[in-house]
């Protein structure tokens, strides 16, 4: 199990999921090492008073270096042969019991393949680019506030690469603890603010349903194959057996096990029950929501399940990859209900978070790993450019966030960037054809279309439901653009308008633009913010070629992913068997002939696509094109008839001539009180507080009086028992010779008597 | 006789310093008075040497712990050094303020040379209690140890409370004395021997005959006096409170290390062989010790609760911990190990408690208070006094917390590995239910002892800074805060040398095989531990 040749790897990739086999370099460890050194150097600046940027250069400087390394490692380890386990020093060896065999190992290091390569890759680059944004964005708080701001951003990033690169499932969950701690102070930072402790402290405990949810996984993982190294672990599944032996096809094992691992996916990744805390956590500062709550740590769940596919894919009935499915697609749905009728613009980019991450388990569900991963990478750049556009117009507009109040942003000067980046990402969320997001969504819509009924619940349901939230997203994505950044220019303030902090940043304001009493200036985003808006824009273009590159692997994200433990459920291939064999369901099981290097070429895929696909005599990826296309154009252009501006030579379609009054606000009527209730996000808060919160109250009431009267005073009587017998025994102190003389002389007496009594008698 | 002679090498170096220190304290020139503290010092310390060297060469005392006496005498001299330095600066106060204000110096109102050579005398005492092989020894020694302690608390202090507490402990301690005299005479005319070692062959021999059983109980009754030990423990309070702080923290360890180790001596000449199991002492005595302990921990804790005054506080817990000790004393040598053997477990006790006791006392030795009759200053005494000593006096404040800790058994201080093999030898020995009480009783323990630390750490000064009753410096009083500090220390730095004085301790229980024909002529002691069949502690 050391080193593994690359001969090895590749055949053991032909009949398995991709096990990394060979030794990463210790190198790699630096991606997480540097933002640990950072957070150090953070405490350092804490305690040395520092009054300037310097924390956060520094991250900035230690992120890119992490970046750096990520690339090097990328470059160096695209050759299958080094991917690997890095141990960098052994953590836990523990014999359980004494004499038996059973022992539970569990390093430090880092298990390096396709899929922790690519989250690394833009996990660090997007940390550096927000990073820098964030100097910037939070300047303001210069002193302890930055460096406690940028230590739990080092944090964060330290957390989440442990989630990553882990090689086995402790390590794994110390990250995925490390990410919600940092989640956690991140969302309060803003610490007199109740609503962002509040949110703070919801996103912890909606957290922690999930996150028992993984304990009891792993704890379940390691009682059936008694490790949690995901090497040794991998081997067991690919040959389907359990520690000792048995197979575990058809058991508890291959449903259960997914099914808690899904339930702590769920948590992380705001999806279905639980999706509640990450509107809320829209309290953070926005580059926080940017990249913890868009484009990384929100992902980890998609990430888990990928990287325990195997186990899904062991079960013939695929319960679990089913309850995912269709969990994505209910929770994509119902999360674009509710930001249709949405003001606060970082909600509406929150709730549309919730639902691109139903997309991309709705894509683990339908068995396109290759397809949910693109979109967790073209989702990363585009929704954490639209966050920090977001966060450019409330950092501009003194926290002004409500649609409503805002209007024509991108004529105001300085927000010109701003507004071409909006446009970038909103089209790319949108799904215009042609962009990055239009590519990763039409591989999992495609794929829930082509998906035999016999492997997921309905598949082309969960197709059907997408295409509609497809509509849904083009229409409210284009309602925030349409309203805040064009069409004529007016806008109130927000109330984070502290007199001192404008005064002092209107004097170093490098724009120099005037402040005066009477009015409020916006301020325009200055280099910093600038450029990592810009980068991220770029970023969110420059996706669209990794799609053509490695067409044979559907895109470099594909590739990536064969060489992995994701490497499963390649539909070109389940397909080309399904019309040999006639039965899907034998090799989607464990035997499922995964896509290995190189194998299924296009053609053979097209091909097998012609017999079920949507009948427009197109294969279902072609087809797909179209489809949402269309939906993109017309989502849209509805948008803009609602919502747009009148004006620009007749290209606007709408009415809009300032801030209110939309055409929309006239049709909204004709649906009764749907709009009223997807504004109060349809009272889910309301009803956990009436069904989960108020009767847990209630208990919690009774326990404590419960405590207060019976252990406490049990409690009590004991401890006073002793202070009792203390002051009946005081009295024989009485300070007098004579008494003290009879009682030892007394004593020793009963003491003689009582061993006479005892023992001689 | 050369052999016996080498065994008390210490003493006798001690003696001679005596004799030296009796002479300086007379001398009319303040320098050479002043030098009886640190000839003093110096005569232990080269004891102390003349210990180790004698327990390198392997001398060994002819009763059934042949290498208790080197154990015991290096714990004496290095809790004796402190307790020596602790001293310094309490007698002839008002006389030497008198002589240096002008008036002529009278060698008659002097006490100096007398109270040093009463402290070294005790300390002789106690040595020569540790290599004590027979009864009239044993008697004597422990005579010695006791009677200057007598003294040294009637003349700590000018104040009528000090000669009360004296003229107290002077009358208990007869009685007491004449309790384990009697004893030790029904062991003689039981057993015919006066020498520990063919007395426990004898009794091996022959059997325990009801007199010798009778002389047993009756010395551990009276010698309950000597470690303040349920139902001897009544004058522990007043004498403890009534004496200057200096001597109490000498109370707490002399007379209770002679009448341990006098304890050990005379329970070895019965043997730990009798009981189902084989390991236990002689039933009637084994049931004696088991009350008296749970007894006296108890007793001492529940008082110790309802103290306002530290010094009375740290009195009861001195019963309480000598409860503790007589756990270790009932679970006898076990199988030889350290953490079996109740012996080793008393030994290690009592020098932990010795090094971390002193630490208290010398933290309270430190202050003093005004007195209201314009008299001798007033010690401090009560919690209400050591309120927010952490933030007057920062040193003392940690000093006094780390012996409070560590007198708790709070790991990983000293005093918890000390207390560890109590509870294990205790569970070797199937006294699981003692240990229980023993367990209980170190939770009520916990609780003055924060209550301690709560005043001293926590709690905000009472009064001002310049108000009469906020307490004041000593005049001795660095000597007495750089003792205070090295207890500290010992009580820490000891922990990593813990192993080395487990090994001692150790070496020191090691129980000899009594099978002795009293007929051989001059014993000799085996030096392998006896071998028993006991089951392996089932913790």
């Amino acid at each position: 199990m050391s080193m593994m040749p690359a001969l090895t790897t590749l055949l053991a990739a032909a009949d398995g999921p991709f096990i990394a086999g060979g030794t990463a370099p210790a190198w790699v460890g630096l991606m997480a090492g540097l933002p640990l050194l950072g957070a150090a150097l953070c405490v350092v600046c804490a305690c040395l008073n520092v009054k300037s940027k310097a924390p956060g250069y520094l991250t900035v400087g230690l992120l890119a270096g992490g970046f750096v390394t990520a690339l090097a490692a990328f470059m160096g380890g695209s050759d299958s042969d080094s991917y690997g386990v890095a141990t960098i020093f052994r953590w836990i060896h523990a014999s359980i019991g004494a004499g038996s065999e059973a022992s539970i190992t569990a390093n430090i290091g880092y298990y390096m393949d396709g899929l922790s390569m690519l989250w690394m890759l833009f996990v660090t680059g997007l940390a550096t680019v927000i990073g820098l944004y964030s100097t910037e964005y939070v300047e303001h708080d210069k002193g302890l506030g930055y460096c406690r701001f940028f230590f739990a951003f080092n944090l964060f990033v330290f957390s989440m690469s442990s989630l990553v690169m882990a090689d086995n499932l402790l390590l794994l969950f110390l990250g995925w603890e490390g990410v919600g701690l940092c989640s956690y102070l991140l969302i309060g930072y803003f610490y007199k603010k109740p609503e962002a402790v509040a949110a703070a402290k919801k996103a912890f405990i909606m957290n922690r349903i999930g996150d028992l949810g993984l304990l009891m996984a792993i704890g379940a993982t390691f009682v059936v194959f008694g490790t949690i190294e995901f090497r040794p672990l991998f081997e067991f599944i690919r040959d389907g057996v359990d520690a000792n032996g048995n197979a575990i096809a058809h058991t508890w094992v291959v449903v259960v096990i997914p099914l808690l691992f899904t339930a702590g996916a769920f948590g992380k990744s705001a999806q279905i029950f639980l999706y509640t805390w990450l509107p809320d956590a829209m309290e953070g500062p926005t580059p926080v929501s940017a990249l913890i709550h868009a484009a990384t740590m929100v992902t980890a769940g998609v990430y888990l399940v990928a990287r325990m596919y195997p186990l899904y894919a062991a079960d013939e009935a695929h319960i679990a990859l089913s309850v995912i499915a269709w969990s994505g697609a209910i929770t994509a749905f119902w999360a674009a209900a509710i930001a249709f009728a949405q003001y606060d613009i970082k909600r509406i980019m929150g709730y549309s978070t919730i639902s691109q991450l139903g997309y991309m388990f709705a894509g683990l569900g339908v068995m396109t790993t290759t397809g949910a991963v693109f979109h967790v990478l073209t989702h990363a750049f585009f929704k954490a450019t639209l966050f920090l556009c977001c966060g450019a117009v409330m950092h501009g507009f003194a926290g002004q966030l409500d649609m409503r109040k805002l209007s024509g942003v991108g004529s105001i000067a300085g927000f010109k960037i701003t507004a071409i980046a909006m446009l970038i990402g909103c089209l790319n969320l949108a799904g215009l054809a042609g962009t990055a997001g239009y590519f990763s969504k039409d591989m999992i819509l495609a794929e829930a279309f082509v998906t035999p009924g016999e492997v997921i619940f309905l598949p082309w349901a969960v197709g059907l439901l997408m295409l509609l939230t497809a509509f849904m997203t083009a229409y409210y994505t284009f309602r925030v653009f349409f309203r805040v950044f064009v069409g004529p220019v007016k806008y109130e303030a927000g109330d984070d308008h502290h007199g001192d902090a404008e005064e002092e940043h209107a004097a170093e304001d490098a724009h120099g633009h005037g402040h005066d009493d009477h009015g409020f200036h916006p301020h325009a985003p200055r280099f910093a913010m600038n450029a990592a808006i810009a980068l991220l824009a770029i970023g969110s273009i420059a996706a669209i070629p990794l799609y053509f590159i490695n067409a044979e692997d559907h895109g470099w994200a594909g590739s990536m992913v064969h060489e992995s433990t994701a490497a499963f459920a390649a539909p070109e291939v389940h397909h080309d068997d399904h019309g040999e064999h006639g039965e899907p369901h034998a090799m989607l099981s464990a035997d499922v002939v995964p896509v290995s290097l190189g194998a299924a070429p296009e053609g053979d895929g097209e091909a097998a696509h012609h017999g079920d696909n949507l009948g427009l005599g197109l294969d279902p990826h072609k087809a797909m094109y179209v489809v949402s296309g269309i939906i993109g154009v017309f989502g849209i252009g509805l948008a803009a008839f609602f919502h747009g501006p009148k004006g620009l030579g007749g290209l606007f379609i709408g009415n809009r001539t300032d801030t209110g009054s939309p055409r929309m606000d006239a049709v909204a009527r004709y649906f009764g009180p749907l709009p009223r209730l997807a504004e109060r996000k349809f009272m889910i808060d309301e009803l956990y507080d009436t069904i989960i919160v108020k009767p847990l109250l209630v208990f919690s009431h009774i326990f404590h009086a419960f405590d207060k009267l019976v252990i406490d005073g049990l409690v009590d009587l004991f401890g006073s028992l002793p202070r009792w017998l203390g002051s009946l025994l005081r009295p024989s102190q009485d300070g007098m010779l004579h008494g003290y003389a009879t009682g030892m002389v007394a004593g020793s007496a009963v003491l003689l008597l009582l061993v006479v009594l005892v023992a001689l008698l | 006789m050369a052999e016996k002679i080498a065994l008390i090498w210490p003493e006798i170096v001690l003696f001679i310093t005596t004799c030296i220190v009796m002479i300086l304290g007379l001398s009319p020139n303040k320098q050479w008075r002043s030098l009886c503290l640190p000839a003093s010092m110096a005569g232990l310390a080269v004891a102390g040497v003349l210990a180790v060297l004698g327990m390198t060469s392997g001398s060994q005392s002819e009763t059934m712990l042949p290498n208790l006496p080197g154990f015991i005498k290096i714990t004496v001299v290095g809790v004796g050094l402190l307790l020596l330095m602790l001293q310094g600066g309490l007698i002839d106060r008002r006389e030497e303020a008198l002589v240096a204000s002008g008036r002529a110096f009278s060698p008659l109102r002097t006490n100096r040379a007398e109270y040093y050579s009463l402290v070294l005398f005790s300390l002789t005492g106690l040595m020569l209690c540790a290599s004590a092989s027979d009864l009239i020894w044993l008697f004597l020694a422990l005579e010695l140890t006791s009677l200057p302690t007598y003294v040294m608390v009637a003349m700590s202090s000018s104040r009528g409370r000090a000669q009360e507490a004296g003229v107290k402990y002077f009358y208990l301690g007869a009685l007491g004395a004449a309790t384990f005299l009697y004893g030790f005479v029904m062991l003689y005319g039981g057993t015919g021997e006066l020498k520990l070692g063919p007395m426990a062959g004898v009794i091996a021999t022959e059997g325990i005959n009801n007199i010798t059983l009778i002389g047993l109980l009756l010395s551990i009754a009276g010698l309950a006096f000597k470690i303040a030990a349920v139902p001897m423990h009544f004058y522990t309070a007043d004498v403890y409170q009534g004496a200057a702080s200096p001597v109490t923290a000498f109370l707490a360890f002399v007379p209770k290390t002679a009448g341990f180790v006098a304890l050990l001596l005379v329970c070895s000449v019965a043997g730990w062989s009798y009981g189902e199991s084989g390991n236990a002492l002689p039933e009637a005595a084994r049931i004696m010790i088991w009350v008296m302990a749970a007894v006296t921990m108890t007793v001492g804790n529940v008082l110790a609760l309802m103290q306002s005054s530290v010094k009375r506080m740290l009195a009861y817990s001195s019963v309480a911990h000598s409860g503790y000790m007589l756990v270790g004393l009932l679970a006898g040598p076990g199988d030889g190990t350290f953490g079996g053997s109740g012996v080793s477990a008393v030994l290690f006790y009592l020098a932990a408690y010795g090094v971390t006791n002193t630490g208290a006392f010398a933290v309270i030795a430190c202050l003093e208070k005004r007195a209201a009759d314009r008299g001798e200053p007033l010690e401090v005494e009560d919690f209400d006094d050591l309120r927010g000593l952490w933030k007057r006096e920062p040193v003392l404040g940690v000093v006094l917390a780390v012996s409070a800790l560590s007198l708790m058994g709070f790991p990983p201080l000293f005093g918890f590995w000390a207390k560890l093999p109590l509870f294990t030898s205790g569970i070797a020995a199937g006294e699981i239910t003692l240990v229980v009480v023993l367990g209980i009783n170190s939770a009520i323990a916990a609780f003055y002892y924060l209550r301690l630390l709560k005043a001293a750490m926590i709690d905000d000064a009472k009064g001002t800074a310049d108000s009469p009753d906020r307490p004041m410096h000593h005049p001795a009083y660095s000597l007495r805060l750089a003792t205070g500090v090295l207890s500290a220390i010992g009580v820490v730095a000891l922990v990593p040398m813990a192993g080395l004085l487990a090994n001692g301790a150790k070496d020191a229980g090691l129980y000899a095989n009594p099978t002795i024909d009293r007929d051989e002529g001059p014993i000799t002691v085996q030096s392998e531990p006896v071998d028993r069949q006991i089951e392996e502690p089932s913790v």
